[in-house]
């Protein structure tokens, strides 16, 4: 017997193989067109794209605001500070009002209520480190000035009130 | 379409004319012409106290102390106070070209010199007021001496009773200003 039909389909067929053959051709492949079936839908892929763009801004829009929050809190710390320590300093500003024992006696809900009577009667509000240092800087040179101004009124008025042929007084011009 | 471009031309003539009044009504001099001086002086004072700086120095007045009340008093409105003042070791140091820009300005905008005291021993010492009705809305005062040069500007409404009534007081010279009331009760008297 020649095998050689096992390897490669010459020389003399072995019947049996020839049955095999039969059997299997069937399932041998057959080239043709994929079908797909009607009922089979594939599932549409979505587009994510704009959903993942508005996350990120508003995640960005958080982290700005966090971070502008947490640098104006930073800037705005002694102002806070005073603001905290605003009833005792209430009442320095307001000596009037008698610190007596009863008044520290009296219930919380009090001393808040005088607090907010308080504060609309000082037209005064508490000052940063910065602003305070400029206000006093302000006041000092406002000093100066009214000096200096009361001064050269001063010297006006001594030389109107007492006038000697040496003094020259000119009243009441108009220039221009 | 040609009435519309007619009232924006007008609206915009309008701006422009309020403008000009504006600037015009403002008494603020301008002294910068100074400023060269500060380096010849011995002693230089300059005061630049804007309308934001006036308001935040006000709030250190105290309500409680009449002196600092007083002078609260007399700065709540104005919109600023200028001062250049410059002493001199020897004499010579300025001369009246420099004092002219200044004095361009205090001869227009409706500025009126009320008084002008020519001293040979003190210097002359020349007092203008701006008037905005009858208000007074700016004063000015030219202090020119052979070793000085002070020049005050007060910008707003300034209320010489109270200017007056600070005679004495926080260091403040004594003006020997007397009001007509007190006037009359010494006369009384």
């Amino acid at each position: 017997m020649n095998d050689d039909y096992l390897w490669d389909k010459t020389g003399e067929p072995d019947p049996q193989v020839q049955e095999l053959e039969e059997i299997l051709g069937t399932l041998r492949y057959q080239p043709k067109p994929l079908q797909i079936p009607n009922e089979l839908t594939l599932p549409q892929r979505r587009n994510y794209f704009p959903w993942v763009a508005i996350a990120a801004g508003v995640l960005l829009a958080i982290l700005a605001g966090g971070i502008w929050l947490s640098t104006r809190s930073r800037s705005d710390a002694p102002q806070r500070q005073a603001e905290v320590t605003a009833p005792a300093p209430v009442k320095e500003v307001t000596p009037s009002v008698p610190k007596t024992p009863e008044r520290k006696n009296e219930p919380r809900e009090e001393v808040v209520a005088v607090v907010h009577k308080h504060r609309p009667r000082s037209s005064t509000p508490i000052l940063s480190k910065g602003e305070r240092e400029e206000a006093l800087m302000a006041k000092e040179q406002v000093m100066i000035a009214l000096r200096l101004t009361t001064e050269k009124l001063s010297l006006v008025h001594k030389k109107t009130q007492n006038t000697s042929p040496v003094n020259q007084i000119k009243n009441q011009h108009r220039v221009g | 379409m040609k009435s519309s471009f007619n009232k924006h031309l007008i609206a915009l003539l309008l701006i422009i004319t309020s403008a000009f009044v504006a600037k015009a009504q403002d008494t603020r001099i301008q002294m910068n012409s100074l400023d060269h001086l500060a380096a010849k002086a011995n002693q230089t004072v300059d005061v630049n106290v804007d309308e934001r700086l006036m308001k935040l120095a006000a709030r250190l007045f105290s309500d409680k102390d009449e002196d600092e009340l007083k002078v609260k008093k007399l700065i709540e409105g104005l919109k600023g106070i200028y001062v250049k003042s410059f002493e001199f070791e020897t004499e010579g140091q300025y001369v009246a070209a420099d004092l002219e820009p200044i004095r361009a300005q205090l001869r227009g905008a409706g500025w009126t010199r009320l008084v002008n005291v020519i001293s040979k021993k003190e210097g002359n010492v020349e007092v203008y007021l701006q008037f905005a009705g009858e208000m007074v809305n700016g004063l000015a005062v030219l202090h020119t001496d052979d070793k000085e040069l002070t020049v005050v500007n007060i910008v707003g409404p300034v209320n010489l009773d109270k200017l007056a009534q600070l005679e004495g007081q926080m260091g403040i010279p004594d003006l020997g200003i007397e009001s007509p009331k007190a006037k009359k009760k010494t006369n009384e008297q």
